[in-house]
């Protein structure tokens, strides 16, 4: 059976506020209910068990906001783009409002294998001065290797050079300060932001003051070069 | 508030449950009458309850009046609120119970008791009526359990007995008009006992008579104001009621996490057993139209993936078929499903689950014989017989299910060995019908589910004087009936019988039995429909320390011409018809479905001033 022609939109939307603590189980379904709701031509994969057509970005934990997180959708028939994400909108909760729709070729690489590169910001809270975190964040980087606890006891080694592509700074804002980090998802896996700022307070014999995690970013890598996949 | 509550969230399971701003939540931040509804377990569970959607939608459809919702937290963040100091407070605006003017309790079922101590005491209001200020709220159950409020009646302060659409808006009036005039507390619960459905326990003071189980004692007004038998809620035509199409969307992952019709309700099969199909007569249905635009708009509104069409007995509705077949029309191509919760055992039952299930999946098929042999089915009024689910079956696996789930009852009255020893060969007479429908090559899996629940006699049944069978009885009848099974074939599975002799001891208790419950949330009972969280022996203790014997109480048969602790509560169907219908049982007499087959005086429709309604038309 020949496939019928379908319109890939790329939608780039959040996760934030309350909302922040769901888990990626629960952010899909809402958005896959909040697709419904807008009334939009979805495609519906073929099979057993058919159900809406539709691709998320890497997973965001419980507990850690986006910014600018997306979902491929793919619809049987065309809708001009600002009249998608206008529908979308209306038919989504404000905590995980589209931002910017965009349709894109189907030849496209998946979100989940094209986005390698993520920025996060760790905040920390008033129990650790900004000096004081700016020394642990440079004493756990001079070390080449972070081993983190992973599922059923196993644990995994992280090659920090490889996982932070850039180098991470510390800022401060109203509620104390916090580290801007950029991870690169590689055959280790992902790290997890707070396991490296977590691992620099402990090494310091600072308290685990980390109070939001939140992803600003998620980035396709090119030859060196990061680019969003929507712009 | 939100800012106490946020950092409580780091740690504990589900924060989902606590979150609010789902799609659909309701905020009233003018209304100065403030509605907190309460489900007496955690949110999954609650958001479930079609009761509870209901109300919300119509009391926030009243100027001035906000419904909030409040669910249990879980045991993690109960402790987490209590060592913060955080009082029990609704998802939307995060109001404290104790500052609403109204907390509305839905009682599910008897092992939600124990919750319902746990919301109050988690809300810093008093568990008993008796000691609550003026200031406190009131606190209104309603609900199964409204039926023999007994039980639990010293911890609320009134009790709505039936159906909530109309009467939840004449009690809310009413207090609004107490409120208004600066009335007491006192005038309050009298204006609600003038409310028609409404039951205030401290009105109404526990009989002289001297029963003859301690805890089984009945009650009577204090004063002639107040009505000697609070008599049911129901509405006449469920046309006229606005069933929510918009609920709240859950994010987390929640039981029956799909929107839901609600097609009739009612049911008057009259199986024996069944308080339901008692208390819930006569059978009204929404006409087809309505339920397909409801539908269509529930979806729309929600974005749910499949919807259930509910009801005591869905396929029974006298337009299904019709209703089905435009739902797959006019839902094709967009991987929505519609769902059947209980199927009739015949072949238009299955035709129906074939209608729903397109050429998709077809999830497992249940069905409800209860009993092993023809005596016993007649006895309870189950009216199908053997050749009836064996084509049943041959229907399912024939049309392609290779899933079905058959559900029974162990200990229903007259029961002898040889009925048990029934179940085992009716499974294996199904078994091998099943094997022969199924192509050799698919047969090695074939499995047949055999759920057993121990019988649980229950107020405003025909079976409300019967014994319950001991645990040492029911575990004697489960190893008959483990021996009988197949070896092969059959996943047999039990409700534990220690919840089941709780749940019968709650169910048809007095008003004494409220010391029992309190010493058991006391010594730790919370949660107890939990498997996990369940612990008969805390239970038995917490009857010790109040002086009754749950024994007694469930299993000595009560004298039908003695009061009952429900006897002021009416569900419209006579004591006069169950008395008969208990007559009839005994005799294996059949009575049939007055909704087809003419009236068997029940009285309900006359004592409620009610008809039956099919296709949202009245039969007159």
């Amino acid at each position: 059976m020949a496939e019928r022609t379908t319109f890939r939109l790329r939608v780039r939307f959040g996760k934030l506020g309350r909302l922040r603590h769901l888990s990626h189980l629960e952010v899909m379904r809402a958005l896959e209910r909040s697709i419904r709701r807008a009334d939009m031509p979805y495609a519906v994969t073929q099979g057993f068990s058919p159900h809406m057509k539709a691709a998320f970005g890497p997973a965001l934990p419980v507990g850690t906001a986006g910014l600018r997180e997306y979902y491929d959708l793919w619809l049987r028939e065309f809708v001009p783009a600002p009249e998608a994400l206008a529908r979308l909108v209306a038919a989504t909760p404000d905590g995980m409002a589209p931002g910017a729709v965009r349709y894109v070729s189907e030849k496209a690489s998946s979100l989940s294998a094209a986005l390698t590169i993520a920025r996060y910001e760790v905040g920390v809270g008033p129990a650790v001065g900004s000096d004081e975190l700016v020394r642990a964040m440079e004493d756990v980087l001079a070390e080449t290797e972070l081993t983190v606890q992973a599922k059923k006891g196993k644990t995994k080694v992280f090659d920090l050079a490889s996982v932070l592509p850039e180098e991470p700074r510390v800022g401060s804002n109203k509620a104390g300060s916090m580290v801007v980090l950029t991870t690169r998802t590689g055959a280790t896996g992902s790290l997890r932001p707070e396991a490296l700022v977590g691992r620099a307070l402990e090494r310091a014999g600072l308290p685990h003051a980390i109070t939001t995690v939140t992803r600003t970013d998620l980035l396709m890598e090119a030859e060196g070069v990061f680019t969003r996949p929507l712009e | 508030m939100w800012a106490r509550v946020e950092p409580l969230l780091v740690g504990v399971e589900r924060p989902a449950r606590y979150l609010d701003s789902e799609w659909g939540v309701r905020v009233r931040p003018d209304a100065s009458y403030k509605v907190a509804l309460v489900y007496p377990d955690t949110y999954e569970l609650g958001m479930a309850n079609q009761a509870l959607a209901i109300l919300y939608d119509i009391l926030n459809r009243v100027d001035g009046v906000a419904a909030e919702r409040c669910f249990v937290p879980w045991k993690d963040m109960a402790a987490a609120m209590r060592a913060a100091g955080v009082p029990l407070h609704t998802l939307e605006t995060l109001v404290p119970l104790r500052e609403c003017s109204l907390v509305g309790i839905t009682l599910p079922h008897e092992l939600t008791y124990t919750n319902v101590l746990e919301t109050l005491d988690l809300a810093g209001i008093p568990l008993r009526s008796v000691d609550r200020a003026e200031q406190d709220p009131l606190v209104i159950a309603g609900g199964p359990c409204a039926f023999n409020p007994e039980p639990i009646a010293p911890f609320l302060d009134a009790v709505l007995v039936g159906e909530g659409e109309e009467a939840v808006l004449e009690l809310v009036e009413a207090d609004r008009a107490v409120l208004a005039r600066g009335g007491s507390r006192a005038d309050r619960l009298r204006a609600l006992a003038g409310v028609p459905g409404v039951y205030v326990p401290s009105l109404y003071a526990p009989s002289e008579d001297a029963s003859t189980v301690h805890g089984t004692g009945s009650v009577a007004p204090v004063d002639a104001s107040v009505p000697a038998v609070v008599a049911k809620r129901a509405l006449k035509d469920l046309g006229s009621a606005r069933p929510p199409t918009c609920p709240v969307v859950p994010y987390m992952d929640v039981v029956h996490d799909r929107a839901v019709v609600e097609v009739l309700r009612g049911c008057t099969r009259g199986c024996r057993f069944c308080q339901a199909g008692m208390v819930y007569r006569p059978v009204r249905e929404r006409s087809a139209d309505d339920v397909v635009r409801d539908v269509m708009t529930t979806l729309r509104c929600t974005g749910h993936d499949e919807v259930s069409l509910v009801s005591l007995s869905t396929t029974d509705h006298s337009q299904i078929e019709e209703i089905l077949r435009r739902l797959s029309r006019g839902l094709e191509g967009r991987a929505v499903s519609v769902s059947l919760p209980s199927l009739r055992v015949d072949a238009f039952g299955v035709e129906m689950a074939r209608l729903v299930s397109g050429s998709g999946k077809k999830a497992g098929l249940t069905f409800a014989p209860e009993a092993g042999t023809q005596r016993l089915r007649d006895v309870i009024n189950k009216n199908i017989d053997e050749d009836d689910l064996l084509s049943t079956v041959e229907h399912a696996f024939g049309a392609g299910w290779r899933r079905v789930k058959l559900y029974f009852m162990l200990g229903l009255p007259t029961e002898t060995d040889n009925d048990i020893r029934g179940i085992g060969r009716l499974v294996h007479k199904v078994l091998e019908v099943a094997r022969e429908n199924t192509p050799k090559d698919q047969r090695g899996g074939l499995k047949i589910g055999i759920s057993v629940a121990t019988f649980v006699p229950k107020p405003h049944t025909p079976f409300q004087w019967e014994p319950q069978l001991t645990l040492d009885e029911v575990r004697r009848r489960q190893d008959i009936l483990r021996e009988s099974m197949p070896h092969r074939g059959v996943d047999l599975s039990w409700h534990d019988p220690d919840v089941s002799f709780l749940e019968g001891a709650l169910a048809r208790g007095g008003r004494g039995v409220a010391d029992v419950i309190e010493h058991a949330w006391r010594s730790g009972c919370v949660f107890d429909a939990w498997t996990e969280e369940f612990s008969l022996r805390r239970w038995l203790a917490a009857f010790q320390a109040a002086g009754i014997d749950p024994v007694a109480l469930a299993s000595s048969e009560r004298h039908a011409t003695a009061p009952l602790p429900w006897d002021h509560i009416a569900s419209g169907v006579s004591k006069r018809y169950l008395l008969r219908e208990r007559q009839r049982a005994v005799a294996g007499l059949t009575t049939k479905d007055c909704s087809f087959d003419g009236c068997t005086g029940c009285d309900a429709c006359d004592d409620l001033g009610l008809e039956i309604v099919l296709g949202g038309a009245s039969r007159g």
